[in-house]
């Protein structure tokens, strides 16, 4: 008798908790997974956006494009972003770790340093790509000092390559300082005495570092990987500011195709398949890391 | 040794100093630029002559009818409380329920949620434009702080759950004995505690928001009259981006005051950031 009245009184309180659940249930799914599921299902239709029309089925027409890409705009898009979240993670996180193991210790000299390698993440994107534009476009601020100089102008936004390489750059100058508090805060979490005991042991810097502070730094390099590689997935402000995707298209990211292209020419579908593709891609690089790094972690609960 | 070491540290100030000065080079830039005329800005982009020095540009882009400022300032600043004001009041009992029910069904729905964090908010902004059309929504503000909001929902129900986890059980358990109900126990008893991981959360919303350029663009279209901060100065500066007496006042006019909240405020927006690292 007791034992059925506890079982029906934890069942009604967890119905009662789950009503608590609605409100941000129903703000989250519909506009963040109801989205998702008409991106699915737009992504097989021919849709163009307007009211009137009503999508026609048709099939995989939308992903055989991307796949076989006609005109060939698809396909440089993919080797953007692929370098931009490569090449761009990789410097985004040697640069936060650098400059953390410079200014791990609280002076008052890193902490301005720490404040001053922060500031642009709290301008948006789009500022700090016009920004940019107006410093290192072919007008822009450094061409007119080396021209003022008698020197010849750099083609930082002019020629493809240099566009890229400056795009990244770009990301890089905004993006690092955000990686670097997390990796201050993860380098707070290794045991000084460790360190202090690996030293008195005959260990150099690079020795301490190698085999204790790396290891016991890898939950924080698999959060900061996790984070890069999604943010810079989906970057857009940023190239629409600095270069809008040009020149030409030597600087439209898979992010750019989608909206600014496939979108703008009322391409639904296309620009639906290719948003599934790469909600995709990132869930699948973000569970790839996080899988790639649980050995890594295992090493830093052994440590810590 | 000690010569050692202090050369050793004299090289890491050095280092520190010079790129620390890197990184202020663009303001120095924007700032210098902002007070003069475009022939000044194309012969001599490094230096500011005070005799030529002129606040006429700056009184031009604040007068701008396609970056009204003030107003781009309320919009933000209403987006930054309004998405938050949602994601945290809708988060918080979610995330209280989900943390004190052990049920498999409440641990399902809380990978649900998180899976929202891996997907990106501009990319799934096309298709939700048409749920918004649907629900009447497009092209309003309530339409774009919904939107906002769910974008934030996931990452802060889950710093959320994680941390009313850690507070003991006994405190809700202990009210509830003494009569109160799940809602009271909820606003007046867990939700005062858990102002640490609010403020985090809060933070790195609002910086989302703050900056948010595509949802606001998109959502309330290029005609609005509402105007964010981004969505303004894209209106002001992308047909003229080589017109720099327009665009170096007009960017300093959308920086000068969140800069100026954040040398304020640093304190408490990086240690947010950190805090929602070390929860995450």
């Amino acid at each position: 008798m007791t034992r059925i009245s506890t079982s029906w009184r934890s069942r009604a309180g967890a119905f009662a908790n789950g009503l608590l659940t609605v409100p941000a249930l129903a703000v989250y799914a519909g506009l963040l997974v109801v989205p998702v599921g008409f991106a699915v299902y737009y992504s097989f239709t021919d849709y163009n956006g307007f009211p009137s029309q009503t999508p026609t089925w048709v099939g995989l027409d939308n992903y055989e494009r991307i796949a076989q890409d006609p005109i060939g705009d698809l396909h440089p898009s993919i080797w953007v972003t692929v370098a931009i979240a490569i090449v761009g993670t990789l410097l985004v996180n040697a640069a936060a770790l650098g400059l953390a193991l410079l200014l791990r210790r609280t002076t008052p000299f890193n902490t301005v340093a720490r404040v001053v390698m922060f500031y642009p993440h709290v301008l948006s994107a789009l500022i700090v790509g016009f920004l940019w534009q107006a410093i290192l476009g072919p007008q822009g601020a450094v061409n007119n000092v080396l021209e003022g100089g008698g020197q010849s102008t750099l083609p930082f936004l002019a020629d493809p390559q240099w566009a890229l390489a400056t795009l990244i750059g770009v990301i890089v100058w905004a993006q690092f300082g955000v990686q670097l508090v997390l990796y201050l805060a993860g380098l707070q979490a290794v045991s000084p005495q460790l360190q202090e005991s690996a030293r008195i042991d005959g260990a150099n810097g690079g020795q301490v570092f190698r085999h204790v502070t790396w290891p016991a730094l890898a939950p924080t390099v698999t959060v900061t990987l996790v984070t890069t590689v999604l943010s810079l997935l989906k970057v857009y402000d940023v190239v629409l500011g600095l270069t809008n995707g040009g020149p030409g298209d030597a600087t439209q990211n898979w992010a750019y195709e989608i909206l600014a292209v496939s979108f703008a020419n009322n391409d639904i579908g296309l620009a639906c398949a290719q948003a599934v593709l790469l909600v995709l891609v990132a869930g699948l690089l973000s569970f790839t890391i996080i899988a790639l790094r649980r050995r890594a972690e295992e090493g830093a609960e052994a440590i810590g | 040794m000690t010569g050692k070491r202090t050369v050793r540290r004299t090289v890491r100030v050095a280092v520190v100093a010079v790129l620390s000065a890197a990184m202020l080079v663009p303001m120095y830039i924007m700032v210098v630029n902002a007070f003069k005329p475009q022939q000044e800005i194309l012969l001599s982009p490094l230096s500011l002559d005070f005799a030529t020095a002129t606040t006429d540009h700056l009184k031009a882009a604040w007068q701008s009818t396609s970056f009204p400022v003030i107003e781009g300032y309320a919009v933000s600043l209403f987006l930054v409380l309004a998405c938050n004001a949602v994601a945290i009041g809708t988060a918080v009992p979610a995330a209280y329920a989900i943390a004190r029910t052990p049920k498999l069904l409440f641990r399902i729905l809380l990978m649900f949620f998180v899976a929202g964090m891996f997907v990106p908010a501009q990319i799934i902004l096309v298709p939700a434009i048409f749920v918004l059309k649907s629900l009447g929504l497009m092209g309003t503000l309530p339409g774009l702080v919904l939107f906002m909001s769910a974008t934030m929902i996931p990452f802060t129900l889950f710093v959320f759950s994680a941390y009313i986890r850690m507070l003991p059980r006994s405190l809700d358990e202990a009210a509830a004995i003494d009569g109160a109900g799940r809602q009271r126990i909820l606003w007046t008893i867990v939700f005062p505690l858990m102002r640490p991981i609010v403020a985090t959360a809060f933070v790195l919303n609002a910086l989302g928001a703050w900056n948010d350029f595509v949802s606001p663009q998109l959502i309330l279209g290029p005609g609005s009259e509402f105007r964010t901060i981004t969505t303004g100065v894209y209106a002001a500066v992308s047909t003229y981006s080589t017109n720099y007496e327009i665009v170096f006042p007009t960017l300093l006019l959308a920086v000068a005051p969140i800069l100026l909240i954040f040398a304020v405020m640093q304190r408490h927006i990086m240690g947010g950031l950190s805090a929602g690292a070390v929860k995450g």
